[in-house]
């Protein structure tokens, strides 16, 4: 899968490609909206990321020149602009997905994959399996082992979550905003609770637990 | 001063004004003399021609009964000179007026003449003849060696010779010369005073104009607190300054405000980069008693909680500014807060703490799902966060008056008294917190916007008790239900 990033900060710039180049894609970087608009003709990207505030087009304009020219593939917006309004209008003239900044490199990473998922998928499975758990997404249910867990719906959420997203991080504020549809940051540790309570229901005594707290990041769902 | 007041002087614009109106004001009064001097004129010439005309009638009337004989000359001449001395106009110190007419009398022939006054004859006749018009009425007469000219009245007696009596139109010309000079010294005292008043009036006004201005550029170049002077009454010019002054209160009071917030939030920003800084510092060097790690962790900690206090005080802003735009949806309120409440309840427990909800029916408010999901969440963080172990917190819905209420109240210690009265002014906590003390003014802001209200104030039996107004909805069948507007928000 091929990526172009569009952002004019060196330093952003290189953390963000690094870490998508990490997470295994290759990475095409410009500076520009022109460089941008030339690079687009020259080969096909799976997906962009771009950065609002250009030092020769704005975004915006990029974007919508994107999608005149019959660009399809999905649009992640980074922008240090936070109005709702700018979010909206970023959304509606092309973008897949809107990210603020500051904001994690995983979170980053996640949302990419999420969109490049939808747009090759489409639709999620509703059956899902990792070891001995099992998920209903349509009937809300997990067993493990067969025996059904007690879950509340918020939980089964939050397991869902971590499964679908198994193997890789997941930030506090990616878990508050898709799990619990927080658009706040809470002063307080509420992720940790529900984390933890969860692992009390699946985790079998005295065992390691399955979901790792990556300190200072998020948390992992590991596969045995 | 002086110097500035002398140039000021020099160069006002009432000058111009004043010159104006004087010139318009002089002309004016001018043409007004002019035409009743004309008046006056006509009237004194009517007066001297009724004399003239009534006069030679009589003349000619003597002539013509005196029989032509030796004393016709002596009876024609004194009835002349009886007459020249009921001149009309008459002005005594020019004489006794003898000089002021003339008799003539000529035969048909141009011989027989009789002459009475004090003019050379002959150039009189000389005149008369070169100048008679052959009518009835009165005719001007200019007499060689005289400075004035004659009016001339004629009647034909019997005989067939001509009655010519003139009267000087010296005195006339005297009256109206008198007219003219006095109006003349009157209209120029008239008209400089004029011009004085309006010059000193229009200067008035223009100085405090200056000083309007003046005050106006040191403003602009210095000190803010400095307000430009304001005249006595209602004119235009005290109103000027009025709102030029009124504006700079306002200017004041925003830079003011701006002041306050850059300095708050520099000390805002200051103290935390300062320890995640240090943390970071710390993390590099090698110490045995404490994971690098953990600093790092601490530091990238600090830095989220940083960037959302950024994000809080520019919506608090906004929302004290009116800027903050509203997405406005039915909201299903009671339904909101109970799933709000789920995901707090397992912090509440983790603390030692119940939570109960007393919420019935779905109450219904025109809001911003965003918001008011960020106000409501607000309140329960604000919660976990202050409260000792064992305390129980009661959540409820209640609707009054049209507005749906969500109280929320608590057992524990309570506000303090001295943070209890700035509880909406932002930036205001407990010691012990870890928030920046922006939650509430954070929901007193966003709930003004809705036209709503938020009433915070300990309870009589101990604890809290936080009550957010909205304005309600009627019951409707269009819902928005809160997992509607959760999922809303979610794709964000």
């Amino acid at each position: 899968m091929r990526l172009l990033l569009v952002e004019d900060e060196v330093e952003i710039q290189g953390f963000v490609k690094q870490s998508l180049i990490d997470a295994g894609w290759e990475v095409q970087a410009v500076d520009d909206a022109t460089s941008a608009l030339q690079e687009v003709t020259k080969q096909t990207f799976d997906g962009l990321i771009v950065d609002l505030g250009l030092p020769d087009l704005d975004g915006i304009d990029l974007l919508l020149r994107l999608r005149r020219s019959g660009i399809s593939a999905p649009v992640l917006i980074l922008s240090a602009r936070r109005s709702v309004d700018e979010r909206v209008k970023g959304l509606e003239l092309g973008g897949d997905d809107y990210l603020t900044k500051p904001f994690a490199a995983v979170e980053l990473v996640a949302r990419m994959r999420s969109l490049l998922r939808r747009s090759s998928r489409g639709e999620e499975s509703s059956h899902l399996r990792i070891d001995d758990l099992e998920l209903d997404a349509v009937k809300r249910r997990a067993t493990q082992n067969g025996h059904l867990l007690n879950l509340t719906p918020q939980e089964f959420l939050l397991l869902e979550y971590l499964c679908r997203n198994a193997g890789r991080v997941v930030t506090r504020s990616m878990l508050l905003a898709e799990v619990w549809g927080m658009q706040f940051q809470p002063d307080t540790n509420m992720v940790d609770v529900h984390v933890y309570r969860l692992r009390g229901k699946i985790d079998p005594e005295g065992a390691e637990s399955r979901i790792k707290t990556l300190r200072g990041v998020g948390y992992v769902f590991q596969r045995k | 001063m002086s110097s500035r007041e002398n140039s000021s002087i020099l160069h006002s614009e009432a000058w111009g004004i004043s010159l104006w109106a004087t010139v318009v004001f002089a002309i004016g009064s001018m043409l007004v003399f002019l035409s009743m001097q004309n008046l006056v004129a006509k009237d004194i010439q009517r007066r001297s021609d009724t004399w003239l005309s009534g006069e030679v009638e009589v003349l000619g009337d003597v002539a013509g009964r005196t029989p032509k004989d030796r004393l016709y000359d002596k009876v024609v001449r004194e009835v002349a000179e009886l007459a020249s001395r009921e001149v009309p106009n008459h002005d005594r110190t020019s004489g006794d007026g003898s000089d002021a007419v003339f008799f003539l009398q000529l035969g048909e022939a141009g011989n027989d003449n009789l002459w009475v006054g004090t003019a050379d004859k002959e150039s009189a006749i000389q005149a008369i003849r070169t100048a008679h018009p052959r009518s009835d009425n009165p005719f001007d007469v200019k007499i060689n060696g005289l400075a004035t000219p004659f009016r001339v009245a004629t009647v034909q007696t019997k005989d067939g010779s001509h009655i010519y009596l003139g009267l000087s139109e010296r005195d006339e010309l005297h009256v109206l010369r008198n007219l003219r000079l006095r109006f003349l010294a009157l209209w120029l005292v008239i008209v400089l005073l004029g011009f004085a008043v309006v010059f000193y009036a229009t200067w008035r006004m223009l100085r405090w104009v200056d000083g309007i201005a003046e005050a106006a550029s040191h403003i602009g170049r210095s000190n803010l607190n400095r307000r430009v002077p304001v005249p006595k009454g209602r004119g235009e010019v005290s109103r000027l300054a009025k709102t030029l002054n009124q504006m700079l209160n306002h200017i004041e009071a925003t830079v003011e405000q701006l002041h306050t917030i850059t300095d708050s939030l520099a000390h805002d920003l200051r103290s935390p980069l300062t320890a995640i800084r240090g943390k970071m510092e710390a993390a590099l060097i090698p110490s045995a008693s404490v994971d690098p790690t953990e600093r790092i962790v601490s530091a990238i900690d600090q830095l989220d909680r940083l960037s959302n206090f950024l994000d809080t005080t520019l919506d608090v802003s906004e929302a004290k500014a009116d800027a903050l735009r509203l997405a406005l949806t039915k909201i299903d309120l009671a339904g909101l807060v109970r799933s709000i409440a789920e995901f707090f309840e397992p912090s509440f427990s983790e603390r030692g703490c119940a939570l109960q909800l007393r919420i019935m029916e779905p109450v219904y408010v025109s809001a911003d799902a965003a918001l008011l999901h960020r106000v409501l969440a607000n309140l329960f963080d604000n919660e976990v966060k202050h409260l000792r172990p064992s305390c129980t917190v009661c959540v409820s819905v209640e609707t009054a008056d049209g507005m749906a209420t969500v109280i929320v109240e608590d057992d524990g210690p309570g506000f303090d008294p001295d943070v209890a009265a700035h509880l909406f002014e932002g930036r205001v906590k407990n010691k012990n917190s870890r928030g920046h003390g922006l939650g509430l003014s954070f929901v007193h802001a966003v709930v003004r916007v809705h036209g709503g209200a938020v009433v915070a104030a300990n309870r009589e039996t101990g604890g809290i008790r936080i009550a957010v107004s909205l304005p309600r909805l009627p019951d409707g069948e269009l819902v928005t239900s809160p997992a509607v507007a959760l999922a809303a928000h979610r794709r964000h």
